[in-house]
């Protein structure tokens, strides 16, 4: 009897192993399509109907449309291509993608545009997808930020909506509270990443940055660190930080959360920041007004490519894949299901504005930022912008930790910048 | 031995407050799992939700697959405990036993496993596995997982055939036994409680693994493990944490069950080497 | 299989090759598994390579990689952190681990639940435990602060990982939690295949209970207590999910261990061939460690 169990334990366990096997899919042919937004509920949904009318125009072709989280996604990305097994569609962030084009491992898409006699001008953000003279990527999304804010906080401390960083900095001063008088502060005026990734902590700092008139790097790829405006700008985000305006060591999704949820007056975020609004506790009286930065931040975020490896009757199939999302349909849905701002010129966002309200704000934004060339990548420093930015980060860290003083920090910063990107 | 009262006590007391503190992380993975986001980032904090939202529980089971999840880890984790406690058990009868010249070097060789940084390994091992054929398949691993557990029970169980009289297998053996007889028939039942933290080290090990499954099952939604599915309910731009606390009480149960049965075993080794 | 063959096989004159053969399947999976990465991870090392195509013609030989990798004081300064930091651990789960195992062995109603409750951090999986602990040591509403402030040995809340000494020690409370069931569980099990009669030996001979403590148990833990702990340390040298997620090396690289400088190198930075010599120095040191504590250890024992 036992001898019986035990071998149907095993028979069991050796089946269970072996259907990944026998699922593989009878299909003519799958594309793989790896992103990080399949549970996304705008951009998840978008792309899903994406998939089912290009399945639907391609009887017999599926889309395998697999979730890896951002967390590890480089990470995953880099695996699949060094392993030699890459997806067929390449969903990557606007910052990364550089290095699997400068290793040749991405389809260059102009034959294919010039084919189908597409024209990309006034594609917005289109210029971050050339590489190498080629275009290696078509922008899925440039975007502008947006300021939310609580109004019922503001008006408890007396404060109009700020529209310049004064009365940004005067506004947050005044909504930075402790409730409960326990000593603690348990209310901010902003909120700022200041722990994890080097990407997002760049970001939130760039917010200051720009408007002191300062950047990374000029048009020509020459490091311009060692400015006043970049003095002035560090200034500015030593101030934020060690007034205590915004909660210390916190990622940007667990900021969004407390923002939605009604415990920091001003957040300046992308139009992604819509979504968790709406979940939280102070979804009812949260507002989104024009950010009182000049120029506002934006920046190019996702791109999507192909693999140069595959064969040519699946490039085809890709292609009409990445053509369907660029259609004036799916640009305008970009907007309506994802209430993101589409990055193609003809796309009709008429009557957007219904459904998001705050639509036109992030509009304006994005043209904003895209007329004065805005992005967060550095030109001449994308290849190395993960070093540069742990560099940049570790080294606004020590300003914070040592209190230094910003003019001799960014003199320092140049010089490492220069090493890096000399390799 | 009697305690007197005044022993008792401290004992109690020692107990309550070393538990207390142990799992107290485990209360709180709890609490975020029942508490809004509201009540998670207040002060003073609240040790436990006004209003706890159980509905979380089966929110999260009905929307994610979580039984398909929990069964794959299960799948992998049994086989990983097989495989590596049948090679285990020989390799730490070789090296306990037989005078094998370089045993030692041998035995570190096999400790190699557990050195070189596992960001080195991902990559040729998607290499190896993809011209295997055998991305997107649980035995992947499986092997990946044993190869992680070998090293440590082949050296664990080394040590405890070390601590076992060689005059019980010699006196089997006179008795016509072969070495492996001697093995299966004296050798391994004194090493229970050995045997059964082999066992229970390897399904934790295989249990617990998130990188070599984030590595090989990425384009196979249906033989997801429960790690690699929690690690996707991560979303870009927010998470909710309390759902993923759900997934991960959910998650923990098994290993706790496991425990529970193979605890017996871990005590039944008293008895066993008393009789020595 | 023919019972001569066996019996050959056990004339001691044959012994080492039936040993051989016991050894082979875990050799071959060890191979298998670790011996090709290992090579690959070898060779990209003394080549000068940014991301690495498995199977594509290499590049030229080259040192560059070490050279650079000696001269930089961020190596010498991970060396030092992951030192501290595989010190603090090992020592702490240790202490912990052994203390609670000799607590629930002792006879005590309820003593089940309690053996369960010691091994339960074990169980909860590490991308989890980090997460827990990430919200105790938040720097904000963290409860740990709060419990610091009550206490009066704070004076407001701590920045945890914005200060250099903070975070290493939230990591390292954080890895005790996570490493010391694993040496309690080996202990009680070591604990169990005490037989009973050596204590009551003991005992007619007069000996008090720290005598036996000192020469029965102790002796008696040793030969798993060094495997166990041998292996407390790899998990420190390689781990990488606790530290990414609770620290990522910072803040000014005060929690960077070998292994994150590793991933950084590899994944953060697309330097493969640097990463993968910071890989293989991190593997030497290991093989030392190991055999200092090992060899010592087994040869003290016999």
């Amino acid at each position: 009897m036992k001898t019986l169990i035990k071998s149907a334990a095993l028979a069991a366990l050796t089946a269970g192993l072996m259907t990944s096997v026998a699922a593989l899919p009878a299909a003519a042919e799958t594309l793989k399509f790896v992103s990080w937004q399949v549970d996304d509920g705008g951009m998840g949904d978008w792309w899903k109907a994406a998939i089912e009318k290009f399945e639907a125009e391609h009887p017999g072709v599926t889309i395998e449309f697999t979730k890896v989280e951002r967390a590890s996604y480089a990470d995953t990305m880099t695996t699949l291509f060094a392993g030699g097994q890459p997806p067929h569609i390449v969903h990557l962030a606007s910052f990364e993608y550089q290095n699997f084009a400068e290793n040749g491992w991405m389809e260059n898409l102009d034959p294919w545009l010039e084919k189908d006699g597409i024209d990309l001008a006034g594609w917005a953000g289109q210029g971050t997808c050339r590489w190498n003279d080629e275009t290696a990527c078509i922008m899925m999304l440039y975007f502008g930020f947006m300021m939310a804010y609580n109004p019922q906080i503001l008006a408890d401390a007396n404060v109009e909506v700020p529209t310049n960083y004064e009365e940004f900095l005067d506004a947050a001063r005044a909504t930075t509270k402790d409730l409960n008088g326990d000593g603690i502060t348990d209310q901010f005026g902003t909120g700022h990443e200041t722990k994890g990734g080097a990407g997002q902590y760049l970001t939130e700092m760039l917010n200051y940055i720009l408007d002191a008139g300062a950047y990374w790097t000029d048009k020509d790829g020459n490091i311009t660190i060692d400015t006043p405006e970049m003095v002035e700008g560090l200034t500015r985000w030593k101030t934020v930080v060690e007034e205590g305006l915004t909660p210390v060591d916190m990622s940007a999704g667990d900021v969004r959360k407390l923002f939605a949820d009604g415990k920091i007056a001003m957040r300046l975020d992308g139009p992604w920041l819509y979504g968790t609004m709406e979940e939280g506790a102070a979804a009812d009286v949260l507002e989104v007004a024009k950010p009182p930065f000049n120029p506002p931040l934006g920046g190019s975020s996702n791109v999507l490519g192909m693999a140069s490896e595959i064969s040519d009757e699946q490039k085809e199939l890709v292609w009409d894949f990445i053509k369907i999302t660029m259609s004036p349909e799916f640009q305008r849905s970009y907007a309506t299901v994802a209430g993101n701002t589409p990055p193609s010129p003809a796309a009709d966002v008429s009557g957007v504005e219904k459904d998001v309200p705050h639509f036109q704000i992030i509009v304006d934004t994005q043209k904003a930022a895209a007329a004065a060339g805005i992005d967060r990548i550095p030109t001449g420093l994308e290849i190395q912008y993960g070093e540069f930015g742990k560099m940049v980060q570790e080294e606004v860290q020590r300003m914070l930790i040592e209190d230094l003083d910003p003019a001799d920090v960014v003199k320092t910063m140049q010089e490492k910048a220069e090493a890096i990107q000399n390799g | 031995m009697k305690r007197s009262p005044l022993q008792t006590f401290l004992l109690y007391a020692c107990v309550v407050v070393t538990l207390v503190i142990i799992l107290f992380p485990v209360y709180w993975l709890i609490v975020t799992a029942l508490s809004t986001t509201v009540e998670l980032s207040g002060l003073p904090p609240s040790f436990w939700p006004e209003m706890p939202q159980w509905g979380v529980f089966t929110k999260v089971w009905n929307e994610r697959p979580i039984p398909l999840w929990l069964l794959n880890s299960a799948l992998a984790a049994l086989g990983s405990v097989a495989l590596s406690m049948v090679v285990s058990v020989l390799a730490g009868y070789a090296l306990s036993r037989f005078n094998v010249r370089g045993g030692h070097g041998l035995g570190l060789f096999i400790l190699t496993a557990k050195m070189l940084p596992a960001t080195l390994l991902v990559i040729p091992l998607f290499a190896i596995f993809r011209q295997l054929g055998m991305i997107g398949n649980l035995w992947t691993l499986v092997l990946a997982h044993a190869t992680l557990i070998i090293p440590f029970t082949t050296w664990m169980l080394k040590g405890y055939f070390d601590t076992i009289p060689r005059e019980l297998e010699q006196a089997a053996m006179v008795d016509g036994c072969s070495p492996l007889g001697a093995l299966w028939r004296v050798i391994l039942p004194v090493s229970t409680p050995g045997l059964a933290a082999t066992a229970l080290y390897a399904f934790v090990l295989s249990w617990a693994d998130y990188a070599y499954a984030r590595t090989f099952l990425i384009n196979s939604q249906d033989s997801w493990t429960a790690n690699l599915g929690i690690a996707t309910m991560r979303g870009e731009y927010t998470t909710d944490w309390n759902e993923i606390s759900a997934a991960a009480v959910f998650v923990a149960l098994p290993i706790i069950i496991i425990y529970l049965f193979l605890e017996r075993y871990l005590v039944g080794g008293l008895t066993a080497g008393a009789e020595k | 299989m023919s019972k001569s063959g066996i019996f050959d096989l056990a004339r001691p004159s044959r012994q080492h090759i039936l040993g051989y053969l016991l050894l082979a399947p875990a050799v071959f999976l060890v191979l298998l598994i670790i011996a090709y990465p290992l090579l690959i991870s070898l060779d990209l090392s003394f080549q000068d390579v940014k991301l690495p195509r498995i199977g594509e013609t290499r590049k030229p030989f080259t040192l560059t990689n070490y050279q650079r990798l000696f001269s930089s004081s961020e190596f010498w300064m991970a060396c030092w952190v992951t030192l501290k930091l595989v010190a603090a651990v090992t020592v702490g789960s240790l202490i912990v681990g052994v203390s609670t195992a000799l607590l629930v062995n002792q006879r005590f109603a309820g003593r089940t639940l309690a053996r369960i409750a010691v091994a339960l951090p074990w169980a909860v999986p590490e991308v989890i435990a980090v997460v827990i602990f990430a919200w105790i040591f938040d720097s904000s509403f963290g409860l740990m602060s709060w419990i610091l402030v009550k206490l009066g040995l704070a004076d407001g809340m701590v920045a945890w990982m914005s200060t250099p000494g903070a975070a290493f020690w939230a990591l390292t409370v954080t890895m005790i939690w996570k490493g010391f069931p694993f040496v309690s569980i080996m202990t009680l099990a070591g604990l169990q295949s005490i037989p009973t009669d050596y204590y009551a030996a003991a005992k007619v001979d007069g000996a008090n209970a720290l005598q036996r403590f000192r020469w029965i148990t102790i002796p008696c833990l040793m030969p798993v207590l060094g495997v166990t702990l041998v292996l407390v340390m790899l998990w420190v040298f390689r781990d990488f999910s606790i530290i990414k997620v609770l620290t990522e090396g910072g803040p000014l690289k005060s929690t960077q261990t070998l292994s994150i400088m590793t991933y950084d190198q590899a994944f953060g930075f697309f330097k493969f061939g640097y990463a993968s010599a910071v890989g293989i120095v991190t593997l030497i040191i290991c093989v030392v460690a190991s055999l200092a504590m090992l060899g010592r250890g087994s040869k003290a024992l016999y």
